[in-house]
């Protein structure tokens, strides 16, 4: 009776996470933690912000984040963080800050979740994606933010240019 | 509808602002003061003495600050801080005879305080966060999110004062059962027959819905109902579980009225929104009304608060960038709908203006405080106070 209990809880936990939470599989952590480790690896953040229940997150993970490909470039390139739109979890940003993390929506001006931010090892904002993108926009960012393009050029002039 | 009508038979006239004020003494680039609270209830005026509480990590670590001052006086006083250890989300309610209670999260659970004076009351041995108040009259209710399990829920105390002495009467869940997800952001009204409604964002039906439920003495609550008319359910793809909205707040108005106002996605292309649902003294909110104007469609709303009286005035208070940078906004009940959008004086124009608070006193003067941003000289509390001409 207790192994089914704890099934039950297993699956209860699935289900909610299923709905609007990080893709399964992947290892984001918390902001504080993702900087802190990001500081330490010297890896970029690429930052998941998304709704609990959002439709479009939903979306996205099964779409594109289902991809082995994406899922192992950046795992192993990126420090993974996630953000809940709504969350009163508290976080500290780089400045010192400490605020919540659904007043970074306010700071990142977030119109829409999904919502992905790029930023350095160090926490400065590289660039902010908003809304439902393909594994190889995926790509094309990657290459963009690792490169170090964003230091010459904007994403639209990178895009534009490639073969 | 008549009633609601009667009730905003003051809200044409325009308000005359004095000149702003800052609030808080000590200010720099690595000094961030917030006002953010459970229902957003930071200012509060009581016997003609106006409070305002903060918090700001100035001495190395967030801690939670009150100022006060007499109405007429050209300054606030020096503040004064409430916590010991890390201090989140102060809010501050008024007795009468320029009394006040304060409450905050210290050390990871709820605290209150009479002011002034006044012991400091720890209002819940568990862990406890987003603390918030109500009072009318000697009635004074509080609410938290308590840690049960593995999610937090609702729990509202009635508070007991005697002399100077501040005591929990009563203290129960909103919910006798074990939350299925997490809950959290309660906001209280109660009114003159002691009766309170508690607001909350909840998950059970796995994204973020605003709730509320009912009691007349705080010991019996009602089975909590939907804020929100936005059905729960996936997309017509199977996507999601529905539309997020969040940081519900009250207010007690017209005497048996109380109404909710929050942040809304419904439209997921223009950010939050601002939403009110009115309930006349039926215990029951009507339909959902949005509060701002077709200027602020295409711009997200941020930190919503509301605004009553007994005397059934009634407004909502917000900031959004439609004129390039965050500004303070308002906008007025006029008995059929919420009114045009208007940009608070000192708390719009050039740099960013946010956060604001409200209350609105017995004369019926309009008490405004929010942050004025700096990047390099530091953020400013501000205030100002707003009479009808």
């Amino acid at each position: 009776m207790k192994r089914i209990g704890m099934l039950l809880a297993t699956g209860f936990l699935w289900a909610t996470t299923v709905l609007a939470d990080p893709p399964p599989g992947y290892p984001f952590v918390g902001y504080d933690a993702g900087l802190a480790a990001a500081r330490a690896s010297g890896k970029p953040i690429f930052l998941y912000f998304g709704r609990y229940g959002c439709a479009w997150c939903d979306h996205t993970n099964k779409q594109t984040f289902s991809d082995a490909a994406l899922k192992q470039l950046y795992t192993k390139n990126y420090t993974l963080v996630y953000v809940d739109a709504e969350s009163g979890k508290r976080l500290t940003l780089p400045s010192g800050e400490r605020i919540t993390e659904a007043e970074l929506g306010v700071r990142l001006q977030a119109f829409a979740t999904p919502l992905f931010v790029y930023l350095t090892p160090q926490g400065d904002k590289i660039m902010q994606i908003p809304g439902f993108k393909t594994v190889q926009d995926f790509r094309d960012y990657d290459r963009y933010v690792r490169g170090g393009h964003y230091k010459q050029e904007t994403l639209l002039e990178f895009l534009g240019g490639k073969s | 509808m008549l009633l609601l009508a009667l009730l905003a038979s003051s809200a044409h006239a325009a308000w005359e602002w004095s000149a702003p004020l800052t609030v808080n003494s000590v200010r720099s680039a690595a000094i961030f003061p917030h006002l953010e609270s459970a229902n957003r209830r930071g200012v509060a005026v009581s016997g003609g003495t106006v409070a305002v509480v903060w918090e700001d990590n100035r001495d190395g670590s967030p801690q939670c600050y009150l100022a006060t001052k007499p109405a007429a006086a050209a300054a606030f006083q020096m503040e004064i801080r409430l916590s010991q250890g890390d201090c989140y989300e102060p809010v501050v309610a008024a007795l009468g005879d320029g009394r006040f209670v304060a409450a905050w999260e210290e050390a990871g659970t709820a605290h209150a305080r009479l002011l002034p004076g006044g012991a400091v009351l720890k209002l819940s041995d568990a862990e406890a966060a987003q603390v918030t108040l109500a009072a009318a009259g000697e009635r004074i209710y509080a609410a938290w999110a308590e840690q049960t399990g593995r999610f937090r829920r609702i729990v509202v105390a009635r508070l007991a004062l005697e002399g100077d002495a501040l005591s929990v009467k009563t203290r129960r869940p909103v919910e006798a059962k074990k939350p299925a997800d997490e809950q959290g952001w309660p906001a209280l009204a109660t009114k003159g027959d002691g009766s309170v409604t508690v607001a909350w964002e909840d998950r059970r039906n796995h994204h973020t819905v605003p709730m509320v439920s009912t009691s007349r003495d705080g010991r019996r609550f009602a089975r909590p109902a939907r804020l929100t008319d936005q059905a729960s359910g996936a997309s017509a793809e199977g996507l999601g579980a529905g539309t997020g909205a969040m940081r519900p707040t009250l207010t007690a108005w017209g005497g048996q009225g109380v109404v909710a106002v929050w942040l809304d996605k419904r439209d997921f292309l223009s950010g939050y929104d601002v939403y009110a649902a009115l309930d006349g003294g039926t215990r029951r909110f009507g339909k959902n009304i949005r509060v701002q104007d077709s200027f602020g469609d295409n711009m997200v709303q941020w930190h919503a608060a509301v605004v009553g009286d007994a005397g059934g005035r009634l407004l909502a208070l917000w900031d959004d960038a439609r004129d390039g940078t965050p500004d303070v906004w308002l906008s007025e009940w006029d008995g059929k709908a919420f009114g045009d959008d208007v940009a608070v004086p000192a708390a719009s124009g050039l740099g960013a203006q946010s956060d604001p608070v409200g209350t609105l006193d017995a004369a019926g003067s309009l008490h405004v405080v929010w942050l004025d941003h700096d990047e390099k000289a530091g953020t400013r509390v501000r205030y100002a106070r707003a009479v009808r001409k």
